[in-house]
């Protein structure tokens, strides 16, 4: 999974004229095909037979073949620079951004002691289960979490990170608390997929944290967040109810089993914000035969307005060492009202590889 | 891409499972004592210390090696493949870093026979006197 060079390091070069530090270099990359099969598209918006994949980037297949929406790749730099003190860096490169790279991530990590890490710079956002390895769909079964759960307009942040990890008897007790504050210039989602005009999307005041408890086949992971919400719409910022700001709290429960061959993963998510509640749960069941695991998921997003749901089945392969062979069939439900439709019903096939290294 | 060679790994794999047996060794000034959980959370990142306090560094098996299989689904209860998607989940989020990976038994033994504070395992029978045995799966 990864590859060591030895690189002269300018940031040790600055102590000791001449000291080397050690950098990893590792990475992954998911190269998915699709097309809907059939949809309905949003005929008030104009919109085409649509499946939206993935919001965050707006990754979305139409009834022509393309191999853009879910592909991606990642390169992550970690240099140790000893006495517990790294620096790393992640590039990632997604096709629904024309393969465009930036860096997502590039944080210091200090290693306090053996409980304690202390991390600062760029993070991904740790909200859902699957938040923060997103992008890196080999750790996971589908090819990419549900789109009805994943659905945020931010997904990083810039702030500080304190990370556990704790023994207590027979589980594995871990998790973070992190604070900080995101600032989108132009974020793709509010200005393009729901909306024409250039949104400016600002999330300050972040303050969540996450706790994980494992043993054996048992993994559950509790999560919250609380941030406060500014926007502006072509360079005007938007009014609640006559408020510049609004304060949206999300708070979830997952929890995943991996038994014997069986893998069930679960989650339960809420999202209030201006005095609503948007529910989203995520329900997926596989069974490991050997390289193969064929699964089923069910996962749905609910709001006064905005309702929609997946229903998948699919497989994932793992025919190589490093890489897994997915193919996917997705069944979206969209029952919007009130102009909250999201791209109508769909019915949609992808298949891929993804890999690490 | 060879297909075929992917139908013939585990195949081998599998046929290997009844014959090997692995060996989990430290340096012999090692007191500690290690069952199989402990063992398994020094290999995962769960841990980072032997039972004793002191500070424990696992040293993994290339996946090339026969006894590296082996240790993943007797001591780990995973197949290779399920260990690589954990480990890809905790380095590209920052949570951890996998032990470090020598490519066979003898670069085990000799690293563990220099380091105090290594864990590591080889084939049962490639153990000598250099290191101390503390579990066989």
């Amino acid at each position: 999974m990864k590859k060591s060079l030895m690189v002269a390091a300018l940031a040790a070069g600055m102590v000791t004229g001449n000291a080397v530090a050690e950098v990893d270099i590792s990475g992954f990359a998911s190269v998915v095909g699709g097309k809907v099969l059939s949809g309905e598209g949003v005929p008030e918006f104009g919109l085409e037979p649509t499946f939206l994949a993935n919001y965050p980037i707006v990754g979305f297949y139409e009834e022509d073949w393309s191999f853009k929406p879910d592909s991606k790749y990642g390169l992550q730099l970690t240099a140790d620079l000893t006495e517990g003190l790294t620096a790393t860096a992640q590039l990632v490169g997604r096709g629904a951004d024309d393969f465009n790279a930036e860096f997502e991530w590039a944080y210091l990590s200090y290693t306090l002691n053996e409980h304690w890490t202390l991390q600062a710079g760029k993070k991904r956002l740790p909200l859902y289960y699957y938040s923060d390895f997103f992008d890196v769909s080999y750790a996971y079964l589908w090819i990419r979490p549900a789109a009805d759960n994943y659905t945020w307009q931010i997904f990083n942040y810039n702030g500080v990170n304190a990370q556990f990890n704790y023994q207590v008897s027979d589980w594995t007790v871990s998790g973070n608390i992190y604070t900080g504050r995101e600032d989108d210039t132009e974020n793709k989602l509010l200005s393009e997929f729901f909306g024409s005009q250039p949104v400016r999307e600002i999330w300050k005041n972040i303050v969540g944290g996450v706790l994980s408890l494992n043993r054996d086949w048992l993994d559950l992971r509790f999560t919250y967040m609380t941030y406060q919400n500014e926007r502006y719409r072509n360079g005007v910022k938007v009014l609640w109810d006559g408020d510049d700001s609004r304060r949206g709290k999300f708070a979830g429960v997952s929890a995943n089993v991996d038994y014997n061959n069986w893998v069930v993963l679960t989650e339960l998510n809420r999202l209030s914000l201006d005095g609503g509640d948007f529910d989203t749960y995520l329900v997926s069941a596989g069974y490991r035969v050997g390289q193969w695991t064929p699964f089923i998921s069910f996962a749905d997003f609910d709001s006064e307005s905005e309702m929609h749901s997946t229903a998948s089945i699919g497989a994932r392969w793992d025919f190589h060492s490093s890489a897994a062979f997915k193919v996917q069939y997705d069944d979206v439900t969209d029952d919007g009202i009130n102009g909250q439709m999201v791209a109508g019903d769909s019915k949609a096939i992808t298949f891929g590889i993804d890999l690490v290294f | 891409m060879n297909w075929l060679k992917f139908v013939a790994i585990p195949l081998v794999l599998t046929s290997a499972v009844a014959s090997a047996e692995v060996a989990v060794v430290v340096h012999p000034s090692n007191a500690a004592s290690l069952d199989q959980a402990e063992i398994s959370r020094l290999f995962t990142g769960r841990g980072a210390a032997f039972n004793n306090g002191s500070k424990a560094t696992p040293l993994n098996l290339a996946e090339s090696a026969p006894a590296r299989a082996e240790f993943d689904s007797k001591v780990l209860g995973k197949s290779s493949s399920q260990m690589k998607a954990y480990w890809s989940k905790l380095v590209f989020t920052g949570k951890g870093t996998p032990p470090k990976e020598l490519a066979t038994d003898a670069d085990v033994k000799a690293a563990v026979a220099a380091d105090a504070s290594a864990i590591g395992y080889i084939d049962a029978g490639a153990v000598d006197a250099s290191v101390k045995v503390v579990g066989k799966f």
